[in-house]
């Protein structure tokens, strides 16, 4: 059951993750890093979501004491499956798989589709629309590879000593982590 | 422009939309009128409708079950007289209608998919290659390997003919019944308008009809094509959505069947159900739904897609065979009076 197959996704999509991973590496997750080690605890550590422990509760859009929540929704492209039906992008039942509001799961527009190649679409997470809900995410873990997860923004946290969504969260997902090491990413599913 | 992940400035953060802020004011007011709720999450995503059958459409009722005889049940197929075959672990083995045990083959490998002649004659599919034995089980041929991705998951005869649908080369193979193999069949083609079969995970099926068409499940366009043997395409039907009439999920259908009249019955995983629809595509009715397969609705999840699924059969009087991937029962359902 755990033997897959090693089908090869069309050419230009290959080469496009392959483009997504070493740019991943250059930038955003280095850049990140950089600010969380300039802004971090005098001990060097900060808070962070496992994301294997969430349980999609929705307190990180409630509790954190930032009026916009520092939790955000992070897009693991290596995971995705560029789904047509995306099930974190999507109502469970949508009239159709356009665009329109009434078919978007999102309680707030955060998510960005836009066509690759047939039958591929890129989902993009607009981090000024997150609210950290939890919806796309659950969506995508339970009918799709777990590409979308919640991860603590350190650019935006205020590193509170005792973290208030920490407090309630029902999986026990928060966790120190060291701020040269700030973030706890989802790694290639095994598609 | 892809980023393995995506994390936005912080410049981003700061410059808020009004989109936004209203969000965040109705959060406010939830914080304040609910923070003694903490147990309610207003983001829920509710599916719970879509975890119980609409009894009116359920037209089948089970009237046996029994278990695969090992576990890693991957697939079945009806052979002569109604013999049931089921691909489980490393064995082939054949049940008469009641359950009773017959042939059995063991295998060095696990078996993955076979389809039997009127005269026995089984084919058995392991990973990349077709193995052959008669009615007594005795190994009669063992044809080349396709290909170093092969993986093949679903197979149909006829009598000139044996099919495979090969998941890991997304393609359906011809044979010749001496293991030629004759033509490759669904790849992606402009000139043909042929649109290629997605295949996200290790689900490909393919039967042969009466009227001679190839019926391929197509999961990661979650609709079902047709095809000429020559692999002409002729069409194709279905539609994306949990809804009891789509297909769910990132790949659906995973595996089919079909009835003595040519219509389909279809299997789904994640949302494991199992429909019959109309020859022309229309969804007629549930034979069991998501309620059926608890443990097997769980099993599928982001850890491991290949996990849970269902599996199909006919037998000649109609009766649907259902195979659980996860618990390895097998259940007899017949066509409510
Ligand atoms: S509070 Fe915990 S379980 Fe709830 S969404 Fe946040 S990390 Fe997940
Ligand atoms: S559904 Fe929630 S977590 Fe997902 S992108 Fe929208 S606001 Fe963010
Ligand atoms: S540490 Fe404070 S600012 Fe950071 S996520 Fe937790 S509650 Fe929000």
């Amino acid at each position: 059951m755990n033997e897959q197959p090693k089908s090869d996704r069309p050419t230009t999509r290959r080469t496009f993750l392959r483009n997504g991973a070493r740019i991943a590496a250059m930038t955003g997750l280095g850049a990140l890093a950089g600010v969380v080690a300039n802004r971090s605890t005098a001990e060097g550590w900060v808070w962070q979501i496992d994301p294997q422990k969430c349980l999609r509760c929705g307190n990180c859009a409630t509790k954190c004491v930032l009026e916009q929540s520092a939790v955000k929704c992070v897009h693991a492209f290596a995971m995705c499956g560029y789904c047509n039906l995306c099930t974190g992008y999507f109502e469970p039942e949508p009239n159709a798989l356009t665009t329109a509001a009434e078919n978007q799961l999102c309680p707030t527009g955060a998510i960005q589709r836009s066509f690759i190649e047939d039958p591929y679409y890129e989902y993009k997470i607009d981090e000024q629309l997150c609210i950290g809900c939890a919806k796309c995410v659950e969506g995508c873990s339970r009918f799709g590879n777990g590409s979308l997860f919640l991860q603590i923004r350190h650019d935006r946290c205020v590193h509170c000593n005792e973290c208030a969504i920490a407090r309630t969260c029902p999986g026990d997902a928060f966790r120190r982590v060291p701020a040269s090491q700030p973030y706890l990413l989802k790694t290639t599913h095994a598609h | 422009m892809k980023r393995e992940f995506q994390l936005a400035s912080r410049r981003k953060f700061f410059s808020q939309t009004a989109g936004a802020m209203a969000i965040l004011g109705a959060i406010a007011l939830q914080r304040g009128q609910a923070a003694e709720k903490a147990a309610t999450n207003p983001f829920a995503y509710d599916v719970s409708h879509l975890q119980k059958t609409d009894p009116k459409l359920i037209t089948y009722e089970e009237t046996a079950r029994w278990k695969a005889p090992h576990a890693e049940a991957k697939r079945i197929a009806i052979g002569p007289e109604d013999t049931l075959y089921l691909c489980s672990g490393n064995y082939l083995t054949a049940r008469n209608r009641s359950g009773d045990r017959g042939l059995e083959i063991a295998l060095a490998e696990p078996s993955r998919c076979c389809a039997v002649e009127k005269d026995g004659t089984i084919y058995l599919g392991l990973r990349d290659h077709i193995e052959v034995f008669d009615a007594k089980g005795q190994r009669k041929a063992t044809w080349d390997s396709p290909g170093k991705k092969s993986w093949i998951t679903g197979m149909a005869t006829t009598e000139n003919e044996v099919y495979a649908a090969d998941a890991g080369n997304r393609v359906i193979l011809r044979y010749d019944k001496s293991g030629k193999l004759v033509r490759r069949i669904g790849e992606k083609d402009k000139e043909r308008n042929i649109p290629g079969f997605i295949i996200p995970s290790p689900f490909f099926d393919v039967e042969v009809s009466r009227d001679g068409l190839l019926r391929v499940n197509n999961p990661g366009r979650h609709r079902m094509e047709l095809y000429t043997a020559d692999g002409d395409f002729e069409g194709s039907w279905g539609s994306a959505s949990m809804g009891i009439k789509g297909f769910c999920g990132c790949c659906n259908p995973i595996n089919l069947a079909l009835l003595p009249d040519g219509r389909f019955v279809t299997c789904e995983k994640g949302l494991p159900r199992v429909k019959v629809y109309r020859t022309d595509g229309q969804f007629e009715s549930v034979v069991a739904g998501v309620e059926s397969f608890v443990a097997n609705g769980k099993a599928c999840g982001p850890s491991d897609c290949t996990a849970g699924g269902l599996d199909a059969a006919v037998d000649a009087q109609g009766r649907i065979y259902i195979l659980d991937l996860v618990t390895g029962d097998v259940r007899v359902m017949k066509h409510r009076a």
